[in-house]
């Protein structure tokens, strides 16, 4: 597929990483920022343009001459040039090329530097090929690709998020069924091709496996320790049963476990503070329910849909088309 | 000497820098704006279309990050900060608390980007009452003030060089040109002219604060906001053919990618955009000053990506809102002793800093109301700033009170602020209510969203000599100079204030219609954190070089061509939100100045 480019100017490059990069002491300040995922505008149709993000990818460097990108957004054997960045007409070491990338993907690339192929040396998401080979990641808005956890673990979390939201109600998820149900079977299939986690979570999991890629990664270690901890006791506890399949009340006992800072066969020489880990999870949850969509949680708007129908709440007149009905704001 | 020359160099684009722009660029002078965050554009104001703010709860209150500011008392606690406030890690800025702990405050400050506070802030746009510039002259000989046992108010308070009538006109132009819609009847403040725009229909929830003002007799009207809801002739934006659509609850600590909110960037920076005398370089952080003499000639900054570049202007105006101004300041006097010697001869640079005081009252209402479609606030009254409530309350000056519509209207900020008062505690209360889960959290839904409603006073804090912006001796910013170091404490009179005031918003609230519930009332009098985003003092002007920073033009005492017009200037606080007498002030400099450049 041949890559589109977007035409975003140099103003824009600067606004969106100078703050982060330069300085003259300390660390790049949150490099999760790079490469810059955003919204695409075609210039004419929201239904067309809301298929696709606007992807920025920037490197620093003020000695080389040719600077380009490749990755499984294009084509990997021919480098999508970077131009240079200027201020005040002169070069500011930077290199930025945007181009166009549909929603919903995670890609791996590399920069081609002076012919010498390099990592993102800012962006700290990595990604490591089945033959070994280590390349920089990103993935655009509304990612439905597990990318922290693995597939038990996505269980895992899917069932204790339950405990903590609204849904798991029997008049809400007679609510959930409807809004699902008015989607065709295909339609789910793509647009929530990990649909068992969203029964009853609406995708919260899903938020919390792209929110710890990226923006939260420092609490990636809480959630892998506590996940493989629970597992451990919830085995312990009901020998020969998976964790994710066992009834309700297991997760509510737990859950009250883990609110009294006290849950029995737990190895606090791992984690010290069992209730930390929940609250930590009770604020994912809560947002990932209803943050926007495009942060992965919030399936098709589910949640935003249930509070406006259970109560008043027009969240689609300010919202963006196609997803809400606003036509003056694009996102 | 410096790279390049401006008629003016502007070191800020907020409220107090842009309207000076917009001034001296009209007149056809060469202006150079120099503003430390990004050029973050509305959508009509964008090359591609796109705006680089979002209707996005995450960029109001984001994701989780974690303090690292080494030496400060709370190292490691999380902060949630928006997208466009400073990163708090690189540039904080450091309370000390009662206890003598210094603190980097999570409240954030303002904003860092093209239109500073004015792309986050809630738009109320209230101008201050008379009273509030002669503050010395209507307490002299009072002995009734509560409070006050050492006489500090009759001591410390300080008339403004002018009164109400001088800025009248200026208040008048701010109002034409930035874009404010509202209503005038009712209000304390005599104006020469009404541009106001025409309301939008206030939110249903709102009529329980009509209700209650007009059940306690206080004189109300819609308040103004700094938003358009018609054409604006001015700054050339057009509203959506949907009024009602401008509606959004995505206003206080969001920019508007609609650029109907009218920060100053889309009302008074954009519009002479094209002049061949305006450029606006984003992303550059001004470092320091320096002088020969009394002139300033040289004004230093860092280009986006770092290099150290220096321009200079025939003027200098230096408004980075107050504590970034005064450190600003401060760091060329430590570079240049002679420097200090005349911006800080008499030692009251940084001193006086102020906020206001500040608080309210919340209630939960009985009928349910759709938040989600509002601006941020419906009705004010300016019954407290009357001079016969500050009196028989036995107060030393009065303050506004106006209703919040846009608080806790959507869902994740409904439980962020859930008992959390401010950033710090922002997510605690709803975090650590362990029972709210399951039926607990439907139980707190249903009783909450779309039931929730506050009103706020903003009231004069007395300005005090041990409130003072220093630089901090060990704590550094990313470009490894020293950042600033705030001292700040309430005076009992302030406390007295605000315990008034907050009464006065309870009663609002209780005389409400049937079934209005308050939840609680109260002040920040016990944080000396409080307000973080209304900073101003610290640079103060007057018509005594010994008793001020800035003479009545709002130029530095000693200098022929340095001036500061963001909030620093401001000797008292006054009673209501500052901004829009920030921009008044600014336009009538900026005024001055087409004649001195
Ligand atoms: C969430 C929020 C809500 C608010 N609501 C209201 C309200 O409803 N009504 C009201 O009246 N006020 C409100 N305010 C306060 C209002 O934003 C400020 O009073 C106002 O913006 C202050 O104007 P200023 O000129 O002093 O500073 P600012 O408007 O903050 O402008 C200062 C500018 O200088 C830049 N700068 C700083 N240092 C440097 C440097 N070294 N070099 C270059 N540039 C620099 C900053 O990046 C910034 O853009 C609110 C503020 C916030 C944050």
């Amino acid at each position: 597929m041949p890559v589109v480019q977007v035409p975003r100017d140099d103003q824009y490059v600067l606004n969106h990483t100078t703050r982060f990069l330069a300085r003259d002491v300390g660390e790049v300040a949150e490099p999760f920022h790079l490469p810059v995922v955003d919204t695409h505008w075609d210039g004419a149709s929201a239904e067309v343009s809301y298929r696709f993000n606007d992807v920025t990818f920037v490197h620093r460097d003020d000695q080389a001459r040719e600077v380009g990108v490749v990755g499984t957004f294009g084509e990997l054997h021919t480098p999508v040039p970077l131009r240079q960045v200027r201020f005040l007409g002169e070069p500011t070491g930077l290199w930025a090329v945007t181009v166009r990338v549909g929603k919903g993907q995670v890609h791996r690339y590399r920069f081609a530097v002076d012919g010498r192929s390099v990592l993102d040396p800012v962006n700290p998401q990595r990604q490591r090929c089945d033959n070994g080979r280590e390349w920089s990641r990103f993935f655009t808005h509304g990612c439905a690709v597990p990318i922290s956890f693995d597939r038990w673990e996505l269980r895992l979390l899917d069932r204790l998020v339950t405990q903590v939201l609204p849904f798991q109600l029997a008049e809400n998820r007679r609510f959930l069924d409807d809004f699902y149900h008015r989607l065709s079977r295909s339609e789910r299939d793509r647009q929530f091709p990990l649909a068992f986690l969203m029964d009853e979570s609406v995708g919260v999991v899903n938020f919390i496996d792209k929110l710890l890629a990226r923006e939260e990664r420092h609490n990636l270690d809480d959630y892998k320790t506590c996940l493989r901890l629970i597992d451990g006791v919830l085995r312990a506890r009901f020998p020969g049963r998976e964790p994710a399949e066992l009834g309700r009340q297991a997760f509510m006992d737990l859950y009250d476990e883990l609110a009294a800072n006290a849950v029995p066969g737990w190895d606090t020489g791992q984690y010290g503070e069992p209730r930390y880990f929940l609250v930590l999870l009770r604020r994912h949850a809560m947002t990932g329910a209803f943050a926007h969509p495009k942060h992965g949680g919030n399936n098709g708007a589910a949640a935003w849909a249930y509070l406006a129908e259970r109560f008043e709440f027009d969240w689609r007149s300010a919202l963006e088309a196609p997803l809400g009905r606003n036509t003056d704001y694009r996102g | 000497m410096a790279d390049e020359t401006f008629d003016a160099v502007i070191i800020g684009s907020g409220a107090g820098g842009a309207p000076i722009a917009h001034a001296l660029v009209r007149a056809g002078k060469r202006v150079l704006v120099l503003e430390k965050g990004p050029l973050f554009h509305a959508q009509h104001t964008s090359p591609d279309g796109l705006s680089d703010f979002k209707r996005d709860e995450e960029f109001a209150t984001g994701a989780e990050k974690v303090l690292r500011v080494p030496g400060v008392a709370n190292t490691g606690v999380s902060f949630y900060s928006s997208h466009v406030e400073p990163d708090l890690n690189d540039e904080p800025h450091v309370y000390r608390e009662k206890d003598g702990r210094d603190l980097a405050t999570i409240e954030g400050y303002t904003a860092q980007v093209v239109g500073g506070g004015t792309q986050l802030y809630g738009g109320v746009s209230l101008r201050f009452a008379p009273d509030d510039f002669r503050l010395c002259t209507v307490n002299q000989g009072r002995a009734d003030l509560r409070d006050d046992p050492n006489g500090d108010v009759a001591r410390e308070a300080r008339d403004w060089p002018f009164g109400y009538d001088e800025l009248e006109p200026w208040y008048c132009v701010a109002e034409d040109l930035v874009g404010i819609n509202g209503t005038r009847d009712g209000q304390l403040k005599p104006a020469s002219a009404d541009h106001y725009q025409k309301p939008l229909e206030p939110n249903s929830i709102s009529s329980h604060v009509a209700v209650g003002m007009d059940a306690l007799g206080l004189r109300r009207y819609r308040t103004p906001l700094a938003v358009i809801t018609e054409d604006h002739l001015p700054s050339g934006r057009t509203v959506p053919l949907d009024r009602e659509s401008i509606k959004t609850a995505f206003v206080n600590r969001y920019g508007d990618p609609l650029g109907l909110k009218s920060n100053t960037w889309v009302s008074l920076l954009h519009p002479i955009s094209t002049e061949p005398g305006f450029e606006l370089r984003a992303n550059c952080a001004v470092t320091h000053l320096s002088a020969t003499d009394s002139r300033v000639t040289a004004v230093h900054y860092r280009d986006p990506l770092g290099r150290s570049r220096t321009v200079s202007g025939t003027v200098v105006v230096v408004a980075c809102s107050a504590i970034e101004s005064v450190r600003l300041l401060h760091l060329s006097a430590e570079l240049d002793p002679a420097f200090g010697q005349r911006i800080n001869g008499n030692d009251l640079l940084g001193r006086y800093f102020l906020t206001h005081c500040f608080g309210g009252a919340s209630a939960r209402v009985p009928g349910r109301h759709d938040k989600s479609r509002t601006l941020d606030s419906d009705w004010a009254t300016d019954a407290c700033a009357a001079p016969e409530f500050v009196r028989a309350n036995n107060l030393w000056a009065g303050g506004a009170i106006y209703n919040n519509t846009s608080d806790s209207a959507l869902p994740i900020s409904m439980a962020r602020t859930w008992a959390a008062n401010d950033m710090d505690t922002m997510w605690k209360g709803y975090l650590y209510d362990l029972d709210m889960r399951g039926d607990g959290f439907d139980g707190y839904l249903n009783e909450n969203f779309g039931r929730q409603l506050s009103v706020a006073f903003m009231a004069n804090q007395v300005p005090l000599p041990t409130n003072r912006i220093t630089l901090h001796p060990s704590v550094r910013d990313k470009w490894n100079r020293p950042v600033a170091h705030i001292d700040k404490g309430w005076h009992s009179h302030d406390v007295a204030v605000m315990t008034v005031l907050a009464e006065q918003c309870r009663r609002i609230l209780a005389a409400g219609g049937d079934g209005v519930q308050v939840i609680g009332h109260g002040h920040v009098g016990n944080d000396v954190r409080r307000i973080a985003n209304h900073v101003l003092g610290g640079a103060r002007f007057g018509s005594d070089p010994r008793d001020s920073v800035l003479d009545p033009d709002c130029r530095a005492w000693r200098f022929d061509n340095l001036y500061v017009t963001d909030g620093s200037f401001m000797p008292t606080s006054g009673g209501a939100n500052p901004t829009l007498t920030i921009q008044a002030n600014a336009f009538r400099v900026g005024d001055l100045l087409t004649t001195r450049v």
